[in-house]
């Protein structure tokens, strides 16, 4: 069984489809990837996962529970966290203060959470800014920031909202690198990406959506040649060599 | 890239626990020092609005929701704790207690529907509920109506909460009240709540995808400092002896307690307590040195008051004193 | 079993202070509509403009009627000076700080009406709309049906310049969205300033209407503003037409209120209805939210 499975979701504003029938399931343990051009609908599919919306119709189950039309709240404890694509850190805490407040989701104890948080600070590198205003940080330690709160409530899955938009070459890179050592200690991680080349290397599976239509799914390589991708988003100077 | 340290000191520091020990010091040794009853008098107050803006502070400064409506727990307070007393001779400690209940219950009431929705929604909520609760005492007669309730003379006695032959004992209750709601206040800020509460300030929508149910902690926010403003008004009606409907339930009350914060520093622990060193002498003497004709001078001062603090410094005039003594937080 | 005859004398009085609940209410929804911000002053707007009306009176003998448009300009000029001194600096604040400077306003102008012309009451004593008509059956007040009439014709006025006029559409372009309006080569501060210029005026005129009729005092402002609070959140944050519905809604509960349970409790069943509204629909009678 999947961990999380979209099932037939539809949502409109007003006259707009945003998404038409999506069906995607993510497997436990894996990286997925979630492209399409801009206004394709991520970012809309992505808030009616996570509780923001309420879907028209579909299901969304996770982790052997209907969450559809659960709150927000309700569903990061179900062990299903986001980030946003505009970054939230909380402007007037500091960096510690930040990943501990997310980790109070598991304890009363402000010794507890210091600890745990001072620990994950260090996973993720940002140990020598815990004291730092959240608000005072680069985009990308930001970003970094909201990473490390999420992973402070302890996710089964996390879902990335284009967490590498933005950053240069170098930081990148530092993000994928945390994103695989995550998946290493068995988080499940679903990528929306407007920039591709990201995604591609570290999904093992890559979902493509256009006009709120899912119009592909596969390994990245046969996503690279898929000739209705490339139609719609792609572009010729995407097209795999040979 | 100079680094802004917040909450975390990177070293103890000795003189800001010498300050407070000095202060508790001299807060305690002033009735010994100072026989005059209108400087007593008016330190009692202080001490009362500030504990009222501390209550206020939880609520509007730390977890960022704006009431204007305070007035509401602290007349309920004030007549619950009243009534119980005029009619079943109860203590007014336990009605103290009893008061800030009725005023938490008051206040779940209109935090429910109003905490859902954008924050305007609930600034108006607690204007009108004040409002409506001011109306109903106003014209509800078993509780005196429009002339309000004198309350009886009792022996003077701890028990009985009452001392004709100096108010010393006033100022150490009034003490002890302030100190028990910065305790609060402190532990608030230093635990699980105090942090949620700030990230609801900060950012609701993010707070909600970390699992915060920030419905519930807006409602748990509001119920302690509604409590603490019951408990306020109760003290306030023994300490007086004399309650009506337009002193207790008046809007103005209401934006006096929200100005004390305010000006002094929101959403900071010692901001109340500066606010109401500043505020209440000002309001007192405007008072009294400009008689009848100055009787809304005051309400020039706050007025003016709160707009330039609003404009020029929103943190209040704390963060001038932290600015002030430079790195020490 | 009540009286019919009273019932519609009561009925018809509910409808011409709903026309000025309405127009109040316009006012406030303008200023929010535009700029997502809530006057808490609009009640101390209403009093400025009774006080100027009757100034004009007091030491000119000038009467009410001719007093309007002085109040008109008066409050124009009151509401866009509020903008640019006190709501500009605090735009990009917090919303918390967006609240406190129009309270503080609120306190401030309280104090002043206070100080300067003390807290009594104060009434107009022989203004040319005076006297009572007999119309269908029903004894009229002039003084109250000018005003209804002058209330009405107002939100209309204001409505059509919104919805019809090049200057109207461009304050909906900037309410819609500040940046894009900014491309199109829109001032939008100059429009902010509009809009609270037009949120004043609406009350410079309910004002001047009201003190043919009302008494005139420093707090009379808050019980209308706290009605219009409620006119806007049941009509819908913004919306002009939600405004005029939720008005007369307002003064047919009010009076019927009154006549039915006791008069003392009128403003309270007010103030009950926003709670309701709030837990039942928040998104007001007409908003679209």
């Amino acid at each position: 069984m999947s961990l999380l499975e979209i099932k037939n979701l539809t949502k409109s504003f007003g006259g707009l489809t945003a998404n038409q029938k999506v069906n995607i399931a993510v497997e436990e343990g894996e990286i997925v990837g979630l492209i399409g051009p801009n206004g394709a609908g991520k970012t809309t599919l992505f808030n009616c996962v996570t509780g923001h919306y309420r879907p028209d119709s579909g299901q969304v189950i996770f982790d052997g529970h209907d969450i559809t039309g659960w709150s927000p709240e309700r569903i990061c404890k179900a062990g299903l966290v986001r980030t946003f694509q505009i970054v939230k850190p909380f402007m007037s805490m500091s960096v510690l203060e930040n990943v501990m407040t997310a980790g109070f989701l598991h304890t009363n104890s402000t010794a507890v959470a210091k600890k745990n948080a001072s620990e994950l600070l260090e996973f993720t590198g940002l140990a020598d800014k815990r004291r730092m205003v959240a608000g005072n940080l680069t985009v990308a330690d930001k970003k970094r920031l909201e990473l490390t709160r999420a992973l402070a409530t302890k996710p089964k899955m996390l879902m990335f909202d284009e967490v590498m938009a933005g950053l240069t070459a170098t930081e990148t890179n530092d993000a994928i690198d945390l994103i695989l050592a995550l998946h290493r200690q068995g988080i499940t991680i679903l990528l929306v990406e407007h920039v591709m080349e990201v995604v591609m290397p570290i999904s093992k599976r890559v979902n493509v959506l256009d006009y709120g239509v899912k119009i592909a799914e596969g390994e990245p390589a046969q996503i690279a040649r898929n000739e209705r991708v490339i139609k719609a988003y792609l572009g010729e100077k995407y097209r795999a060599p040979g | 890239m100079e680094e802004t340290i917040v909450t975390e000191q990177a070293r103890p520091f000795p003189i800001k626990t010498l300050i407070l020990l000095l202060l508790a010091a001299a807060l305690l040794a002033f009735p010994l020092v100072v026989s005059l009853p209108f400087p007593r008098r008016l330190m009692i107050l202080i001490l009362l609005y500030a504990m009222l803006g501390q209550a206020w502070n939880i609520l509007g400064g730390f977890a960022g929701q704006v009431s204007l409506g305070h007035a509401a727990f602290f007349g309920v307070g004030a007549y619950t704790s009243t009534m119980l007393l005029m009619q079943l001779g109860l203590t007014p400690w336990l009605g103290m207690i009893a008061g800030g209940l009725v005023a938490v219950a008051l206040s779940q009431l209109i935090g429910y529907p109003s905490f859902r929705l954008k924050g305007h929604y609930f600034v108006i909520a607690t204007i009108v509920l004040a409002e409506i609760v001011h109306i109903m005492f106003t014209n509800w007669d078993y509780v005196g109506g429009a002339v309000g309730l004198t309350l009886p003379l009792l022996p003077e006695s701890l028990i009985n909460l009452q001392f004709h032959s100096g108010n010393a004992p006033y100022y150490y209750i009034s003490l002890a009240l302030l100190a028990i709601v910065m305790g609060v206040t402190y532990l608030i800020t230093k635990t699980k709540p105090g942090y949620y509460f700030r990230s609801i300030k900060d950012d609701p929508e993010a707070a909600r995808s970390l699992g915060i149910s920030i419905t519930r902690y807006k409602m748990f926010a509001m119920a302690v400092s509604a409590f603490f403003t019951g408990v306020g008004g109760a003290f306030y009606a023994q300490f007086v002896l004399y309650i009506d409907p337009n002193s207790v339930f008046s809007f103005m009350l209401s934006v006096l307690i929200m100005l004390i914060p305010v000006l002094g520093g929101i959403g900071t622990l010692w901001g109340p307590v500066l606010g109401a060193f500043i505020l209440i002498p000002l309001s007192e003497f405007t008072r009294i040195y400009l008689g009848g004709v100055g009787g809304a001078l005051d309400l020039v001062v706050y007025g003016a008051l709160i707009m330039l603090v609003a404009i020029f410094e929103p943190r209040g005039i704390w963060a001038l004193v932290e600015r002030f003594f430079g790195g020490r937080k | 079993m009540p009286d019919l005859a009273i019932l519609s004398q009561v009925i018809l009085s509910g409808i011409f202070i709903g026309f000025i609940y309405a127009l109040v209410s316009v006012g406030l929804t303008v200023i929010y509509g535009v700029m997502d911000i809530v006057n808490f002053a609009h009640g101390e707007f209403l009093m400025l403009s009774m006080y100027v009306v009757f100034w004009l009176y007091a030491l000119f003998r000038i009467d009410p009627i001719f007093g309007l448009p002085v109040s008109v300009l008066v409050l124009f000029v009151v509401g866009v000076l509020t903008h640019k001194l006190i709501v500009r600096p605090v735009l990009d604040a917090p919303m918390s700080a967006q609240i406190f400077v129009t309270c503080g306003l609120l306190v401030y102008l309280q104090g002043v009406a206070q100080f300067l012309w003390s807290p009594s009451y104060r009434l107009i004593q022989e203004p040319l709309l005076s006297g009572r008509l007999q119309v269908a059956g029903l004894n009229v007040s002039l003084a109250q049906g000018v005003a209804a009439i002058g209330a009405l014709l107002t939100t209309a006025f204001v409505y059509w310049f919104i919805e019809k006029t090049e200057t109207g559409r461009a304050l909906q372009a900037v309410a819609e969205d500040r940046q894009a309006a900014s491309l199109m080569g829109i001032n939008s501060d100059r429009m902010f300033a509009l809009a609270w210029g037009i949120g004043a005026a609406c009350v410079g005129v309910a004002g001047a209407l009201l003190a043919n009729y009302y008494y005139i005092f420093p707090t009379v402002g808050t019980v209308f503003a706290l009605i219009a609070f409620v006119a806007v959140a049941l009509g819908g944050f913004g919306s002009v037409p939600g405004a005029l519905v939720a008005g007369i809604i307002i003064g047919l509960v009010e009076v019927l209120s009154g006549f039915f349970i006791a008069p003392a409790y009128k403003e309270v069943t007010v103030f009950a209805l926003y709670l309701v509204v709030v837990l039942v629909r928040p998104q007001g009678l007409l908003g679209e939210w």
